[in-house]
């Protein structure tokens, strides 16, 4: 019953013609959780995305990651950030995974709510505060030299 | 030796099963939305609205209702494809044929296309459609994976298939309440408002036999569609299950 929510979503924004998901075409991207019983199919095809349990016999995009860091991908986490981190275990093609990611961090998905069906309401609050912990945290580098950077502008505000 | 197949729970001659089921159709078909509404309490309206919503159907799309009967699912995909796409409803059977024609105009959709075939023989080119349903048809079909396979041949590669079936509940409880409904309250409603009790014995005895959740999915898959999988609705008296064709 979720993934038919999900679906009508993704499908929802495509028919917007906000998206184009035309490079996507024909393709089956598999996300799986790696601390957590729950698969998805993308399957994409006519410019409409299916989203199915079941999955075909070829899938072209695998993607393996825990459950933290697929809330925070949803979240707007930076896909290549974490790819960078080890998050996330990808094979096949990264750029039909981004396109994927950026389409589904464009849904409007009560998550928390999502998750309390399998996990319970405070397994969910707490997988999600972890999540954004981790989207916090995702660029390490960034916010040092955003720190320095501030402190060089306005050393006295850190003073 | 002579082939044989079912018609609810009697065995009968392959070749005869077209007519009989085509005389139990003929028999019911003025007063089939009105039994549907009855003797589902109004859920098939529901069945029949979460099947719309799986289709993933858009604007422009090509969609093919077979033994779509009075036109509850070709006027909902009217809708939602719009001036641009193109909904041709189906069916075996003229007086149900006649009868969608009639309520598809009663409630003001345009643009459907009427067509009177066999679901197993279907007369249209290969790859021709975005989406192919059939709803509560597939049970009365002859030859069951016949019409699948047929249905795989005119869906575009990537195309979706959605079939709405009675299927089989695995809650002990529902199915004694179940059986009982179908076997002693249905035919007995059939004879009060439709003045037709065999027809309504056979619709039940016709659910029975048909293939289960899974043996329905081995069925697509066979007919080499690269994804199936069925949602169970009401705890399991009704099955949708959706096939996609392979790109």
């Amino acid at each position: 019953m979720k993934e038919v929510v999900l679906e009508r979503a993704l499908n929802f924004l495509l028919q917007d013609g906000k998206f184009d998901v035309r490079p996507l075409d024909g393709k089956t991207l598999h996300f799986s959780m790696l601390d957590f019983p729950l698969d998805a199919n993308f399957i994409c095809t006519n410019n409409r995305i299916f989203v199915s349990k079941d999955a075909p016999q070829n899938i072209d995009v695998d993607i393996k990651l825990k459950a933290s860091v697929f809330l925070a991908l949803l979240q707007g986490g930076d896909l290549t950030e974490l790819l960078r981190q080890d998050e996330i275990i990808i094979n096949g093609d990264v750029k039909s995974a981004q396109l994927l990611v950026d389409l589904l961090q464009q849904v409007p998905l009560d998550l928390e709510e999502l998750l309390s069906v399998w996990i319970g309401d405070i397994g969910a609050h707490q997988l999600v505060k972890l999540a954004r912990k981790l989207k916090a945290t995702e660029r390490p580098i960034s916010a040092i030299k955003d720190k320095i950077s501030n402190f060089l502008i306005a050393p006295s505000r850190h003073s | 030796m002579q082939k044989t197949t079912h018609f609810g729970f009697k065995d009968i001659a392959t070749e005869d099963k077209q007519d009989m089921v085509r005389g139990v159709f003929d028999s019911v078909a003025n007063k089939y939305d009105l039994m549907n509404d009855v003797l589902s309490f109004g859920a098939h309206r529901l069945w029949k609205h979460y099947a719309i919503n799986v289709a993933n159907v858009k604007t422009g799309d090509k969609v093919l209702d077979i033994a779509g009967g009075t036109g509850d699912l070709a006027r909902a995909f009217a809708q939602k494809v719009g001036d641009s796409g193109q909904v041709v409803l189906t069916d075996i059977n003229a007086a149900m044929l006649n009868e969608g024609r009639k309520n598809l105009i009663d409630k003001g959709t345009c643009g459907v296309q009427f067509v009177q075939l066999n679901g197993e023989q279907i007369a249209f080119a290969d790859n021709s459609f975005d989406c192919v349903s059939i709803a509560f048809g597939l049970r009365n079909v002859t030859d069951k994976q016949q019409c699948i396979n047929e249905m795989h041949r005119v869906l575009k590669p990537g195309g979706c298939l959605l079939i709405l079936e009675f299927s089989k509940t695995d809650n002990a409880l529902l199915e004694k309440f179940y059986d009982f409904y179908s076997f002693k309250v249905m035919p007995e409603l059939g004879k009060i408002i439709a003045n037709d009790e065999e027809s309504y014995r056979y619709l039940a005895e016709s659910i029975r036999k048909h293939p289960d959740q899974e043996t329905l999915k081995k069925m697509v898959l066979d007919a080499q569609f690269a994804l199936c999988e069925y949602h169970n609705l009401s705890g399991g008296i009704v099955a949708l299950h959706k096939g996609i064709k392979a790109q």
